[in-house]
């Protein structure tokens, strides 16, 4: 029971329930403790030990119903076809006339009985054993399927079934024919159980695998290329979670060991000025001010697009989303990214400024013109863009303006660093008036970017 | 407590002491009481999180000590603290004592030499102040540890929890480390205002307490307000269900279905009514949005839980 379970906790952890040692070992005291006599308990005492918050709950219902659920083979009972008596040639005829009254042969091959007599419970038995055997639980991936199947009836015994298959049906008693006949039938059915069992197999081992292996490889891929992959909204939803998790409601760090001097005195007034009560220093964290540039031209828009979708997960840590759009002008997109799908919003986006050739310089005297005002020592500025400026004026003054007022100026480049400031990018220049200037290729670089941002908001 | 408790003698002394619970919560309880681990209770507010563990103490006639979290709660105020008025008050008395103990000594590192003959008494168990968990440990008796809305203390708290989650004990600079005399039972809630660490997580049982559904709720407003008929009863839960079906900012939970119960029946009613609801509504719902919202549609909701009025 225990490798069962080792197995079950597998498909669990695949499933994205994430299920430590401890956990497991917890989880077999409880079997212990609650014995396998009620299935709902043992589920119970699972779910209790296994699976930690509500989310996971769901996932382990689903996960345990799939994993012990058992086949009843009730099919095989009846053969599923009815001889009928008129069927076939005029001798087949002749025969089937005679046939039921004869009782047909018995089977000799192990495999063959244990078909023929219909025993759900020695059947289920046998296919989990070999189902060991052909080691079904370590497949991977869908093409898998058939090799692992056919593994399986091998080891259930199917040469032997199949030889006396053949050789019943070669063989010229009526008797042996109808024997042939019911094994092939047999042997159909039991094909079809071991794929589906297969199936359950593949959907229980390897969907959660799979899916872990994808999303390493989407972290990594450079982000204009990302649009092949279907759930990266699921994936940047799911990364801005978690960096909603660690950093929401830190609001307040307490210095234990620091005394605040003036106030502990003001405190203790009352005590004729004998120090009784202390009062600690506090730090407070504020959430970030952020307003986001970005560069939509061409290649660039792809990363505009997961930057603005990572802002606009994290809502609950960043108070004050403001976001810019630029190509050849600048305009504010905010109210647009607030009121519509993200998908939509991207689009009219494009519609409205798209085109032209990129234009910083003019973009950032707009940005100067309309918000230079409200930049100020809590906020945080982000600029995307390539810095390739196409030969124009690139109003490094206004940058270097920005990065006084502001409380820090971050550029994020799709560009990897050794192309910085060729050809026409104005990189070289405005890099020094940026606090710091990173490349931002693929999710798992701006995850960690955002990350920073948020912790060094203190 | 017997040595056969199974899941059925917990759901029926829960029941004695005025819980109602599901088989769920009675394995959770059974298997925290067997494996002598710590219970992480989660659920929306109010359906009863806070009251399993004091059911738990009455059941268990063992003493429950409570722990209310908030943000900026640290050791000293979970764990201990030294009581420092008192060392003052005991240093400034003792002023005139000290100088006749120090009688004879000439320099200072004999006078040194000679206060250190007398130990640590002012850090010694008279001037130290137990909170909740020391008290806990300590015990004699078993107790009942309620560790209330951890999500609203801060990640240092939580990891400071560890310790005394995993193995029961606690380990105090100046004191050495202090083992449980008895394993508490420890339970943790938590409304989700945060994630809770993972660390934290793997250490505890894990119970989810849904809303509960009629058959449930029912029995409970039973054992909670027995004076209202059965009626009533079915009338009250089956609105109170249909209610959290719809889209409010705050559901109504079991203690407001236990306060309106408990509203009606002071108004000497036997069965619901549009005007009798519309007057009573806000002792269900607690925003104005929702009570709007609801009232507009009361007659929907009564053609709902009322099929043959």
């Amino acid at each position: 029971m225990d490798r069962t379970l080792v197995q079950f906790i597998k498909a669990l952890r695949g499933a994205g329930v994430r299920t430590s040692t401890a956990e497991t070992l917890d989880a077999v005291a409880a079997m212990q403790l609650v014995g396998y006599g009620n299935r709902d308990y043992l589920k119970q005492a699972l779910c209790t030990t296994l699976a930690k918050s509500h989310d996971d709950q769901l996932k382990f219902a689903q996960i345990f119903d799939q994993f012990f659920s058992f086949n009843r083979f009730e099919s095989f009972n009846e053969p599923r076809t009815e001889s009928k008596p008129n069927a076939g040639t005029p001798l087949q005829m002749l025969q089937n006339l005679f046939a039921p009254t004869l009782p047909p042969a018995p089977a000799q091959s192990p495999l063959g009985q244990m078909l023929l007599q219909g025993n759900p419970q020695q059947l289920a038995v046998a296919m989990a054993q070999a189902a060991d055997a052909a080691q079904v639980n370590q497949i991977r991936v869908m093409t898998q399927k058939g090799l692992y199947g056919r593994r399986m009836m091998m080891a259930m015994g199917l040469e032997a079934l199949e030889q006396e298959m053949f050789a019943a049906e070669d063989s010229a008693d009526p008797r042996q024919q109808q024997l042939g006949e019911r094994l092939r039938e047999a042997r159909e059915q039991l094909r079809d159980e071991v794929r589906a069992y297969v199936e359950k197999q593949l959907l229980l081992q390897a969907a959660g695998e799979s899916r872990a292996l994808r999303e390493s490889i989407m972290m990594e891929t450079r982000l204009d290329n990302l649009r092949e992959f279907k759930d990266t909204q699921r994936l940047v939803r799911k990364l801005a979670k978690r960096l909603v998790a660690t950093h929401s409601r830190r609001r307040k760090v307490y210095q234990r060991g620091k005394l605040d001097v003036r106030t502990t005195i003001r405190r203790n007034i009352p005590y004729s000025g004998v120090l009784l009560e202390t009062h600690w220093k506090t730090k407070r964290i504020d959430k970030p001010k952020v307003m986001a540039i970005c560069d939509v031209s061409g290649s660039v828009s792809q990363y505009a697009r997961f930057l603005l979708m990572f802002l606009y997960s994290l809502t609950d840590v960043l108070s004050n989303v403001r976001a810019f759009a630029f190509s050849s002008n600048l305009v504010e997109v905010t109210e647009l990214f607030e009121q519509h799908d993200l998908d939509d919003a991207i689009a009219a986006t494009l519609e409205r400024i798209g085109g032209g050739s990129t234009d910083y310089g003019r973009s950032l005297n707009t940005f100067a013109e309309q918000c230079l005002q409200q930049v100020d020592h809590r906020t945080t500025v982000i600029m995307l863009g390539d810095a390739r400026n196409n030969y124009g004026e690139p109003r490094i003054d206004i940058l270097q303006q920005l990065h006084q007022r502001s409380r820090q100026l971050i550029w994020l480049n799709p560009e990897a660093r050794n192309r910085w400031g060729s050809g026409d990018s104005e990189m070289k220049r405005y890099q020094p008036y940026c606090s710091w200037a990173e490349p931002c290729q693929s999710l798992a670089q701006l995850e960690r970017f955002i990350s920073h941002l948020l912790r060094n908001n203190s | 407590m017997t040595q056969d408790i199974s899941v059925d003698t917990i759901m029926q002394g829960f029941a004695g002491a005025g819980y109602i619970c599901s088989p769920a919560i009675a394995m959770t309880m059974l298997l925290a009481y067997k494996l002598e681990k710590p219970v992480l209770v989660e659920g929306p507010p109010g359906v009863g999180k806070t009251e399993l563990a004091k059911a738990t103490a009455s059941l268990l006639h063992y003493d429950l000590i409570r722990l209310q979290c908030y943000e900026g709660l640290d050791e000293a105020k979970a764990l201990y603290e030294w009581k420092y008025g008192k060392q003052l008050l005991y240093t400034q008395l003792l002023k005139e004592k000290l100088g006749d103990l120090l009688k004879g000594a000439h320099d200072l590192p004999s006078s040194i030499e000679r206060l250190h003959e007398f130990g640590d008494v002012f850090y010694s168990e008279d001037f130290l102040e137990p909170r909740p968990l020391l008290q806990a440990l300590r015990a004699e008796k078993g107790t009942v540890l309620l560790i209330d809305e951890i999500d609203k203390a801060d990640h240092e708290f939580e990891s400071f929890l560890l310790e005394m989650l995993s193995d029961y004990q606690i380990s105090i600079p100046e004191l050495g480390t202090i083992k449980a005399k008895r394993k508490p039972i420890v339970f943790l809630t938590s409304n989700n205002m945060r994630e809770l660490s993972d660390a934290l997580k793997r250490r505890c049982l894990h119970l989810y307490i849904p809303f509960p559904d009629a058959a449930l709720e029912r029995s409970i407003i039973q054992s909670r307000v027995p004076g209202v008929n059965e009626q009533l009863r079915d009338q009250l839960v089956n609105f109170v269900q249909q209610l959290r079906l719809r889209d409010l900012k705050k559901q109504p939970a079991i203690s407001e279905t236990i306060d309106w119960a408990r509203t009606l029946l002071l108004l000497h009613t036997d069965a619901l009514t549009p005007e009798l609801v519309e007057s009573t509504l806000n002792v269900l719902l607690k925003h104005e949005e929702d009570i709007v919202s609801v009232k507009d549609d009361l007659r929907g909701l009564f053609a709902k839980i009322l099929p043959r009025g």
